[in-house]
């Protein structure tokens, strides 16, 4: 998964959550200035936090610098309104057994630099990403093509003492370049999904410019990558330094020329204060708001605010193996899903920028089924409480409900614990910890027995990347030990079907699985709420919440 | 003189070890794994995590990781943070900002704070020292978080969309020195207070000395008592106050630079800590002391300028 550009605002939230109370409702409607003279010259400005590498595809694994690639690169693929792959650069993605994909490129795309994209370049650029020595964050987005394993061994103990068996390979195996425009990628598993992947940051190609003589990404292409998309750099960015990436329309690329002449990302570490120049007009596109400010935003921006679905899910989770005994019987665990009022909470406590959950996958990937999870997911206190009386709730002692208190995650915690005190009337012990990365820890180490808070938002649009890896038996972010062989199945099935529409049922007999033992509780989908100025104008956002640049256009 | 100087840098060597080893020793006893702290939500990858802790040498002891860290000082390496940028790199950028703001910030309480205080103590007992007490009062009860946050509202968003003068930007640091001006003036605002009222008191003790009455009474002109004989001795405590408040301003300035979206130290250091970087943030408080010490050092040597009956040996 992807991480939250949350992760790195929290800081902000942290420090302003106090200004945030002091200052509610201080947003009196202002009339948002109109572009001021000279607007015609001046760059289209976006908001992003900072990215948190360098600008290298196979290293970016976060909202903000997936933005800023979004502008630079196009990848094989690009989505549809039903988030569904067509194909961009790919002239065509088969395969007879779901295991070996044949991409084919078409012909005539171009680097920044003048080079072709071809098959080597898409495949360089793979093989870097997936190599376990150059430590990249996307690494893992690699891990489902054959030669992954020889590239990154595990370490037998875990972060134990043993040091990790050197990589005997320095390349996938899976990866075959057949001619300039075409390659071959092997798979470890059958995967219909495979083409809904391809879109993805980690996947875009590299020019040969971009590794240096010994073969590494070099310096120099992270401050100033070479793409092939829309946009091109207009100077190098020095992370660390720099508050402003710039970048100027690529004319060489005819495909869909961008609208607009430059583009400058403006590195903000507080949204209500890009929420401010967006209002006094110095800033145009925000592709994520602060919650206390969407109530006035509605009014004050009226078009220029946009509310729609995004592809996070928040849960509550389970340990559900060495936890409580609450956290280890499926009928206590829906007795506590019950039990919250996920209307309220959305309402009151996120202001209805969140909505209630009723399904494990994402309302926006095929396959998601409203209210699939029924009585589970509705609120119903007597049942939950007549569900908890019976099996033995009451003995299974405190509840705890760990979240990190650095995330703005306090208030919905403590609404689910009343919840819980009032309708099953048990104790219930709210438990913050400074970082998330102490539940993760305790959970790994079988140390952590209570609920525990948890969030995910996709890797590519297929109701896959909501079940398998989480609730897979070997899955790297399995956290409640969920287990089941049926589950295991029907994921298998799924994933061997001709077309992702044809294992779509599979997916959902598994969904169905989750829904009856709930290892987490979805609580929640998130939604993006975004705002542009009124100097810009044709603002979208894709099913990766990045901004469809290319066609923004100067109001 | 010139001893004095070299004895009281020899002195900073011991205080520079002593506080680098206590902050890297705080901040390795942060708990959590920083490198699941770097990837958020998500499992950080085994291999990368590996890696990563390698590299950072993040399995050693304490004293292994200090001496890595010491050795890499006198090889002028800083080190980096997680994310890989050279803790050069950010010093190279962000302590400008930092600066830029902090002595925006001392220029604008040394004017309005003196100013203040000057008159409260002239006009000693009167409407307008009453109304300039009070207003230090309101200054020090009203958090910078509210400070910062109305003035950007009132002068940065709603001045300029209501009249469209475009004088104060709401963030960021394009505009020069204007950028400065209004985080400058909510960062100094307590300080303006206490430098009003220490003006003030200190001012007035001046004005009640033997020697002021004798100057006023063989009737040397009053612009010339004040500013030759009263303002320049009470200026040493205001001098000490000035000195000890550039650190203060320069490592406080959190939520200064937060609100206005200034890409300094403060905030850089507030991530390292929370990522548990030890080599940014120990090397930021390095430098941070440095600025202490030689601001003090500054202070003291001032002192003798203000006041020639003090020698140093």
């Amino acid at each position: 998964m992807r991480v939250l550009k949350g992760a790195q605002i929290i800081a902000g939230t942290a420090v302003l959550a106090l200004a945030v109370a002091a200052c509610g409702g201080g947003d009196e409607a202002t009339d948002p200035a109109t572009g001021g003279a000279g607007a015609a010259a001046a760059p289209v400005t976006v908001e992003i936090a900072e990215p948190q590498h360098e600008l290298v595809p196979g290293n970016t694994a976060e909202t903000s610098g997936a933005e800023v690639l979004n502008a630079l690169f196009i990848g094989l693929v690009n989505y549809d309104a039903d988030k569904k792959p067509i194909n961009q650069i790919a002239e065509s993605i088969t395969s007879e057994d779901q295991t070996t994909w044949t991409i084919k490129l078409k012909d005539g795309y171009k680097f920044h630099d003048g080079t072709a994209v071809d098959a080597q370049s898409f495949v360089d650029s793979w093989n870097y990403t997936a190599n376990g020595a150059n430590a990249y964050e996307a690494n893992y987005f690699m891990g489902s093509i054959t030669g992954y394993a020889e590239m990154n061994p595990a370490d037998p103990d875990g972060d134990g003492p043993q040091a990790a068996p050197a990589a005997t390979a320095t390349s996938l195996s899976g990866l075959k370049v057949v001619d300039p425009l075409t390659f071959t990628v092997q798979l470890t598993n059958p995967f219909s999904g495979f083409p809904t992947m391809l879109g993805y940051t980690a996947f875009y190609p590299m020019p040969k410019a971009a590794f240096g003589p010994d073969g590494k990404v070099t310096a120099a292409y992270g401050e100033s990558p070479i793409g092939n998309g829309p946009f091109k750099m207009a100077k190098p960015w020095k992370r660390g330094v720099e508050t402003t990436i710039s970048m100027v329309r690529n004319d060489e690329y005819t495909e869909a020329k961008a609208k607009v002449e430059a583009i400058d990302f403006k590195i903000y570490t507080d949204l209500n204060t890009a929420y401010r120049d967006l209002q006094a007009g110095n800033l145009d596109i925000m592709d994520q708001l602060p919650a206390e400010v969407i109530a006035s935003a509605k009014a004050e921006l009226g078009d220029r605010y946009i509310e729609q679905p995004s592809s996070g899910i928040g849960y509550l989770g389970f340990p559900t193996k060495v936890g409580a005994d609450y956290a280890k019987s499926a009928e206590l665990r829906k007795a506590i899903s019950m039990a919250i009022d996920r209307k309220t909470i959305t309402e009151q406590v996120f202001s209805g920028t969140r909505v209630p959950a009723d399904d494990f996958i994402s309302p926006v990937v095929a396959g998601y089924r409203q209210g699939a999870c029924g009585e589970a997911c509705t609120y119903d206190p007597v049942k939950a409480k007549e569900l908890w009386d019976s099996n033995g709730g009451p003995a299974s002692g405190a509840i705890e409900l760990g979240y990190n208190a650095d995330g703005g995650h306090k208030e919905w915690i403590e609404a689910v614990a009343n919840n819980l005190r009032t309708n099953l009337g048990a104790t219930v012990e709210p438990k913050p910890v400074e970082k998330f990365a102490t539940i993760l820890d305790d959970l790994g180490a079988d140390k952590w027995k209570g609920l525990f808070r948890m969030a995910w938002i996709m890797d590519y649009p297929s109701p896959e990347n909501y079940l398998k890896p989480i609730f897979a038996a070997s899955a790297s972010s399995n956290y409640s030990g969920f287990n089941n062989k049926e589950f295991e199945e029907l994921l298998k099935k799924a994933d061997s079907a001709p077309t992702v529409e044809e294992g779509i049922a599979s997916y959902q007999a598994a969904d169905d699985i989750l829904l009856k033992e709930l290892p987490y509780i979805p609580v929640y989908f998130y939604q993006t709420n975004a705002a542009y100025s009124a100097n810009v104008k044709s603002v979208k956002i894709d099913p990766f919440e990045r901004i469809e640049i290319a066609n923004v256009e100067k109001a | 003189m010139g001893r004095y100087v070299v004895r009281r840098l020899l002195q900073a060597i011991p205080v520079l070890l002593g506080t680098t080893f206590l902050i890297f020793a705080l901040v390795y006893a942060l708990p959590g794994d920083p490198i699941q702290a770097l990837a958020g939500d998500r499992a950080v990858d085994p291999i990368f995590r590996a890696t990563m802790r390698e590299m950072f040498h993040l399995d050693d002891p304490l004293i292994v990781q200090y001496g890595y860290y010491v050795q890499g000082i006198f090889t002028g390496d800083f080190g980096m943070t997680f994310r890989g940028v050279p803790v050069s790199t950010i010093f190279e950028g962000k302590f400008q900002v930092t600066l830029n703001l902090a002595l925006m910030a001392l220029v604008i309480e040394a004017i309005v704070g003196v100013g203040l205080g000057l008159i409260a103590a002239l006009r000693r007992g009167k409407a307008a020292d009453t109304a300039i007490l009070a207003f230090t009062l309101l200054l020090v009860s009203v958090p910078t978080l509210v400070s910062g946050f109305v003035l950007q509202l009132v002068l940065g968003v709603q001045l300029k969309t209501s009249t469209g003068i475009d004088f104060f930007p709401v963030a960021g640091t394009s505009e020069g020195w204007r950028s400065y001006l209004l985080p400058g003036l909510v960062l100094a605002g307590t300080s303006i207070a206490y430098l009003t009222r220490l003006t003030r008191t200190s001012l007035m003790e001046t004005l009640r000395a033997d020697y002021v009455r004798t100057a006023i009474a063989k009737g040397m002109p009053r612009r010339r008592v004040l500013g030759r004989h009263a303002l320049r001795n009470s200026l040493i405590p205001l001098v000490t106050y000035l000195g000890a408040d550039l650190g203060a301003l320069m490592s406080g300035a959190v939520i200064t630079e937060t609100i206005f979206n200034l890409n300094g130290i403060g905030r850089q250091l507030f991530d390292s800590v929370y990522l548990s970087e030890n080599s940014v943030v120990v090397g930021i408080v390095t430098v941070l002391v440095l600025i202490f010490i030689a601001a003090n050092l500054i202070v003291d040597l001032l002192y003798a300028v203000l006041d020639p009956r003090i020698r140093y040996e």
